[in-house]
């Protein structure tokens, strides 16, 4: 220090940092008045006494022994490394400190500058402990979520089981209905069976819609794809729809632009939009109201649009109008009764068509507009009309397997109606039984048997001799294309969905008796 | 000879000790899964958990590029990595250098590890002080430095900069981590090599390990830090020269 300028002098000894020099074991060898200051020393107390790391609390001083030390030997320096250190009074102060190593003459020594950080250290603290929190928020927000998907899957795992176990109980009672309309129809009075008969089919549409809409939720429905001509389905759906229109008063009008407009779809599928928005359009509207169903295409889209005059949607209800049980949300909808899932089973069969739907209104009272946008094919060829063949039913021999006993017997009375001779069997092996005594040239198999499987008993029953030639159809409550697939594999000719349309059997009958 | 680097920088600090073994060894240093320039998402938490996870890791490495029995070299926490795995596969190693070693950095009873649970927080708190502004700003002052031309590709090799979360998940599982038991099993021979002024593993965990292992020779060197491979790559050579004449014979 003798041989320095008294301006130098006084820049290092009253830099606005402290100024050290160690040797490579971190002795120190040098240190400017800033440093005494800020570390509470004088110079004699520290030059060649006191080792710079030793100022360092212990969590630092392995921090920079694991960290700074194995750098500052390879790299010969270090910047801006973070540490408390420790004042005489053993008060800690946050700091930043960079080294500089050099050779001078034989020696190895270490340039220190330190310099005060505490409001950093405050500031970065802060940013921590915000980080900290928004890791913890977000960790518990991802919990949340998984808790809500797993309760979503729950609940579509539960609808699905709840319509399918709803379903069976349905299917007697449909089959009882029909015998008794059949027998009351020579007796003349039939009006509580058609309430009754009203109310069943309105019954059974709500636990199929439950089942279908839980089955698209699971990703589980198919499509039966094939080429559908619009203009001819959206009419026929508005003749179906023409007695709901009727008693409601309601003036349907169609708009519907001359066919042939072809998209690649489910024919049945597609109906089911056409009459859903039509029975929600007739829902929504007081007595009397206009509706109206166009049908356009345009630019490679088919639109098909149910415009009416009714209660119209508030705006804000625009965006989860198809949400599933959105419309048990509002009172004033509540009145009119119904799942709520008619709306969610549009989008979802929509969606499998790769089509789109929105919703338009202009706000409560101002009548409601469903837009359904769906993409016509590429290759429009319209098929062949089939035609029905109606022959009518000879004498047939039927069985009817099922273990459970009323929906085997009302089954066996409905088909009596229909001429049928009908036996009876509650078990697989009951029904091997009887086969090789009645003969049937038809037979009806439950499924799900407690001895054996239908798929199982269809086998067989085509093993015996002449088995190759009785009609087997399988019936059941499950209704998927696998399932389907599994029947015919197992040997059935055709495969039915409880409860059981008769419109299906009949020509079923027919074809077996005409055979 | 395999040589396995310590916890808080890579393979890099190496580079005074391993030239003086390439021509009689085949010499490989690698880094441990998490650090230096390793493939970060092998880093699994579960796995690395404990140092049982990099064992294995170094089991791998010698059947993928040794033949027949290696020397290896560990330092800090990589000394118990090698120690678990010549549990493991005594039959793979020849010998082990040790330097620095520590099976338990924590004080326990009659035992000084050095550390109380609280430091190892500190220590942990520092380096997440640290890792905030490390990402640009490591050693810039290097420019200054003409007589280390080689330098200036250093700084591209980001030495020493690991990722922060993993630097923390590895300082736990080392500093808590307790081989005190396992020291025994070793029956590879063993050089522990101890610096005279070390704050990581003091002198009294040299002498615990030289104790309680079967097959060892304590060594200790004069320097002051941790790092003595590099403070005192010539002392160290020696000392495990001699060793290796004697080990290897």
């Amino acid at each position: 220090m003798a041989d320095a300028t008294p301006a130098g002098d006084t820049m290092f000894e009253h830099a606005a940092c402290a100024l050290l020099m160690t040797s490579a074991d971190g002795l120190i060898l040098r240190a400017n008045a800033t440093a005494c200051s800020w570390l509470g020393y004088s110079e004699e107390e520290l030059v060649g006494q006191v080792r710079l790391r030793d100022l360092l609390p212990v969590g630092a001083r392995l921090f920079f022994n694991t960290h700074c030390q194995p750098i500052l030997q390879v790299q010969g320096s270090v910047a801006e490394i973070q540490v408390d250190v420790r004042n005489r009074a053993k008060e800690r102060t946050p700091m930043l400190i960079n080294i500089v190593r050099h050779r001078e003459d034989d020696a190895i020594v270490d340039h220190w500058a330190l310099f005060k950080a505490s409001d950093r250290r405050a500031y970065e603290r802060e940013l921590l402990a915000a980080r900290k929190a928004a890791e913890a928020a977000e960790t518990e927000l991802k919990k949340l979520n998984a808790q809500l998907s797993a309760a979503d899957r729950r609940k579509d795992e539960f609808l699905a089981t709840l319509s399918h176990e709803l379903r069976n109980p349905l299917a007697p009672m449909r089959s009882a209905l029909d015998v008794f309309k059949l027998r009351s129809a020579r007796a003349g009075d039939d009006r509580l069976l058609q309430i009754f008969d009203r109310q069943l089919r309105h019954m059974t549409r709500l636990v199929d819609d439950l089942m279908e809409v839980s089955r698209i939720t699971q990703g589980r429905m198919q499509l039966q794809r094939a080429p559908v001509e619009l203009s001819a389905l959206v009419r026929s759906a508005a003749q179906d729809m023409a007695d709901t229109m009727k008693a409601a008063r309601h003036s349907l009008r169609l708009f519907v632009e001359d066919g042939p407009i072809m998209v690649d779809g489910d024919a049945t599928r597609l109906a089911q939009v056409v009459i859903n928005l039509l029975t929600n359009a007739a829902k929504y509207t007081p007595d009397g109201g206009m509706i109206e169903l166009h049908l356009a295409s345009r630019s490679g889209t088919a639109e098909i649009r149910v415009r009416d005059n009714g209660i119209g949607i508030p705006v804000p209800a625009l965006a989860t109008v198809f949400e599933m049980f959105s419309q048990l949300e509002s009172a004033l909808d509540r009145a009119k009764g119904g799942l709520g899932i008619g709306l969610a089973l549009v989008r979802g069969i929509v969606g499998l068509h790769d089509g789109s739907i929105r919703a338009e209104s202009e706000g409560l009272q101002q009548g409601s507009t469903f837009i359904v946008s769906l993409p016509l094919s590429a290759d429009a060829v319209c098929p062949a009309e089939a035609v029905p063949l109606e022959i009518v039913p000879r004498p047939l021999r039927v069985m009817v397997v099922d273990d459970n006993q009323d929906a085997a017997e009302t089954l066996a009375m409905a088909l009596e109606l229909f001429a049928c001779e009908v036996v009876v069997a509650y078990s697989g092996a009951q029904a091997l039984e009887l086969v090789r005594v009645a003969d049937p040239a038809l037979a009806l198999l439950d499924i799900g048997l407690p001895d054996m499987n239908g798929y199982e008993l269809a086998r067989r029953l085509r093993q015996l001799p002449g088995g190759g030639a009785r009609t087997l159809i399988a019936t059941t409550g499950w209704g998927q294309q696998k399932d389907r697939e599994r029947a015919f594999d197992a040997g059935f000719d055709h495969h039915l969905t409880k409860p059981i349309d008769f419109e299906l059997i009949k020509p079923l009958l027919s074809k077996a008796g005409a055979s | 000879m395999v040589f396995a680097h310590g916890f808080g920088c890579d393979q890099t600090m190496w580079r005074f000790l391993s030239p003086a073994y390439e021509e009689r060894f085949r010499t490989i240093a690698f880094d441990l899964v998490g650090s230096g320039g390793s493939d970060l998402s092998a880093y699994r938490r579960d796995k690395y958990d404990s140092l049982h996870g990099y064992a294995d890791d170094l089991l791998d490495v010698i059947d993928e590029f040794a033949n027949g029995p290696v020397v290896f070299v560990g330092h800090s926490v990589s000394t118990m990595i090698g120690m678990l795995a010549t549990i493991k596969a005594p039959q793979k190693f020849s010998a082990q250098i040790m330097v620095g070693p520590s099976p338990c950095y924590i004080n326990d009873g009659d035992y000084i590890g050095g550390f109380t649970r609280e430091d190892i927080d500190e220590l942990l708190e520092t380096m997440e002080a640290n890792y905030l502004g490390w990402s640009s700003s490591l050693a810039p002052a290097i420019m200054g430095v003409p007589d280390r031309p080689e330098l200036r590709t250093e700084l591209t090799n980001s030495f020493c900069r690991n990722d922060p979360d993993i630097a923390k998940h590895f300082a736990r599982t080392t500093f808590l981590s307790d081989h005190r038991k396992d020291v025994p099993l070793s029956t590879v021979p063993a050089l522990i090599l101890q610096c005279s002024d070390d704050m990581v593993a003091p002198l009294s965990v040299g002498e615990f390990l030289h104790r309680n292992m079967p097959a060892s020779t304590l060594h200790i060197i004069e320097n002051v830090g941790h790092c003595p491979h590099m403070s005192a790559p010539t002392e160290s050579s020696r000392a495990i020269d001699s060793f290796l004449a004697g080990a290897l014979r």
